[in-house]
């Protein structure tokens, strides 16, 4: 590879910068500026040469970076040490369920008290809450609400069956009954396991009242109440029995007129099928009417203690699973710190990298 | 009387350096006058900022540290915005002569080559080929490591050495391209 020689590289540069003079004003521009500044400032002297602004600067730069890392930082720091419950399910799942009064949500909750929110219809809100509202002050009617829901309990100790008696008691006292109850009561190599089903049924004014009082019994793993406005659907249940109705009368006033057995044997048919018609839909009315008199919830009982089968083990088999077991929780507990460790050091790296800039330029900037 | 005093130092500085300083800001930023303009800057600046002068840095490199910075900030602000370079119209008058047309060819072959060079390079070549400053000093000058400044000179030469001028100038027998060692 060529390269340029020095001594000829010296004696370009020489020649380029020795090619002009340098006129001696700007010298003097030099001193007049010191005096200046010497006379405006008195005997105060910077020391170091530093823009306030550019320093100002630096140290919003470097306590926004502050902020924002801690901002990230912390929120994920507090959500380390395993499942917690956030205190707005914590509130809900041990505290009374309150049922909206239009009957269109309801709430399921996870296991790690996550909520989540459904429609029951599976109708937007808004509008169909307005037709609903509509149909409702046309026909002259309070609201019929069609309310049903379960709870999963799981209770202390290994028998369920007294449970049993505890719930059909506060389904009894809201003016309810119990529909029906199963219970499985086993064991697996796990433990000895109950598992049991109440259905219950109260007025439905005091379905939310009965929710509330059943989640006090035992622990609430989930929830989930569904409450359908079947407004409508009654009114147009009505209509069409009243239509038919209508027609029947008509035909009972037909067959006074009848003047053959023909004529009266066709009536006959017809008011037959209306009559059928609207036996029906009386039937389909007042099981409409039972479900909005009435609220159903399931309640799913489980046992949460296991009573291990193998009671007891010898030194050396317990010895060998305490080790197998604290090996475990020891790795667990290394990867579930990594995350945080890792966020960490990528965090303090960045503000050192940060720093290490804001120094180099302030020291730059100094002279 | 303390700041008379201290102005009769600024005074020496310019007498000793102003010249040298600003025919090396020239050679960095290309135009006379940004370079008097980042001079004057400097030195104003190292007089502000005497004080951090005695326990870090000898005079030299610590002036030549203030005047870099300066046409560093030239360069970074006000010269993108406008042609950096102007052209060596002195260098053009100057080659009246037909005895050193040739010399002045290849300076401003070079000139040109050297307004090539990112500022970084060029900077480091102004400063060891035009200063006379060491590795150490201008290691010192631009705040960097001497291993680094070493590195930019290697490769501000190389970069000189391809230069389409300096091809042609190291194909004819004008002997200013040759071989040698980093």
């Amino acid at each position: 590879m060529t390269m340029l020689d020095e001594e000829t590289l010296i004696n370009a540069l020489r020649d380029v910068a020795d090619s002009f003079e340098v006129s001696k004003d700007g010298a003097d521009r030099i001193l007049i500026k010191a005096r200046d500044s010497t006379s405006e400032s008195g005997s105060s002297r910077m020391v170091g040469f530093v823009r306030s602004p550019s320093r100002s600067r630096t140290i919003l730069a470097v306590a926004a970076a502050v902020l924002v890392v801690g901002g990230i930082s912390l929120p994920l720091m507090r959500n380390e040490g395993g499942p917690t419950v956030t205190s707005a399910a914590k509130k809900v799942v041990h505290g009374p369920l309150v049922v909206n009064g239009t009957g269109l949500t309801g709430a399921t909750f996870g296991s790690q008290g996550t909520i989540y929110y459904s429609t029951a219809s599976g109708n937007p809100g808004v509008v169909a809450t307005s037709a609903k509202t509509a149909v409702r002050a046309a026909a002259g009617l309070a609201p019929r609400i069609e309310s049903s829901g379960s709870v999963d309990l799981r209770v202390k100790g290994g028998r369920i069956e007294p449970l049993f008696a505890t719930l059909s008691k506060l389904a009894s006292g809201d003016g309810g009954t119990v529909i029906s109850t199963q219970a499985m009561v086993g064991t697996r190599t796990s433990g000895h396991f109950a598992y049991g089903i109440v259905v219950l049924q109260v007025p439905q004014r005091a379905f939310s009242t009965l929710v509330s009082q059943v989640q006090r019994v035992g622990h609430a793993t989930s929830i989930n109440i569904s409450s359908t406005d079947v407004t409508g659907q009654y009114v147009d249940l009505r209509a069409r029995i009243s239509a038919q109705e209508a027609s029947r009368r008509q035909y009972l006033t037909i067959m006074t007129r009848a003047g053959s057995i023909s004529d009266v044997l066709a009536v006959q048919r017809q008011l037959d099928t209306i009559q059928s018609q609207i036996e029906q839909l009386q039937g389909q009315l007042n099981v409409l009417n039972n479900q909005t008199t009435y609220g159903s919830l399931t309640v799913n009982l489980t046992t949460s203690t296991r009573q291990p089968m193998v009671a007891h083990r010898s030194g050396l088999s317990k010895a060998w699973h305490d080790a197998i077991s604290g090996f475990v929780t020891g790795f667990e507990w290394l990867i579930r710190i990594s995350g945080p460790v890792l966020f960490a050091v990528l965090c303090l790296g960045a503000l050192l990298a940060l720093g290490r800039f804001a120094w180099r330029v302030t020291r730059r900037r100094r002279i | 009387m303390e700041g008379a005093a201290d102005v009769s130092d600024l005074g020496a500085w310019l007498a000793s350096g102003y010249p040298q300083s600003v025919r090396t800001a020239y050679l960095i930023l290309g135009n006379r006058l940004d370079a008097e303009d980042a001079v004057q800057e400097a030195y104003l600046r190292a007089w502000k900022s005497r004080d951090s002068l005695d326990n870090e840095f000898s005079f030299k490199p610590w002036l030549y540290r203030v005047v870099v910075n300066s046409c560093n900030s030239k360069l970074r602000t006000e010269i993108p915005h406008r042609d950096r370079r102007s052209s060596a119209d002195h260098l053009d008058d100057a080659m009246s002569d037909d005895d050193v047309s040739t010399r002045f060819a290849l300076s401003h072959d070079v000139f040109s080559a050297l307004g090539a060079l990112p500022a970084h390079l060029r900077i480091v070549v102004v400063l060891r080929y035009y200063a006379d400053l060491s590795e150490q000093e201008i290691a010192v000058a631009i705040g960097r490591q001497p291993g680094t400044v070493k590195s930019r000179l290697h490769e501000a030469r190389r970069r000189l050495a391809e230069h389409p001028a300096l091809r042609s100038e190291a194909s004819s027998d004008s002997a200013a391209i040759q071989e040698a060692t980093p």
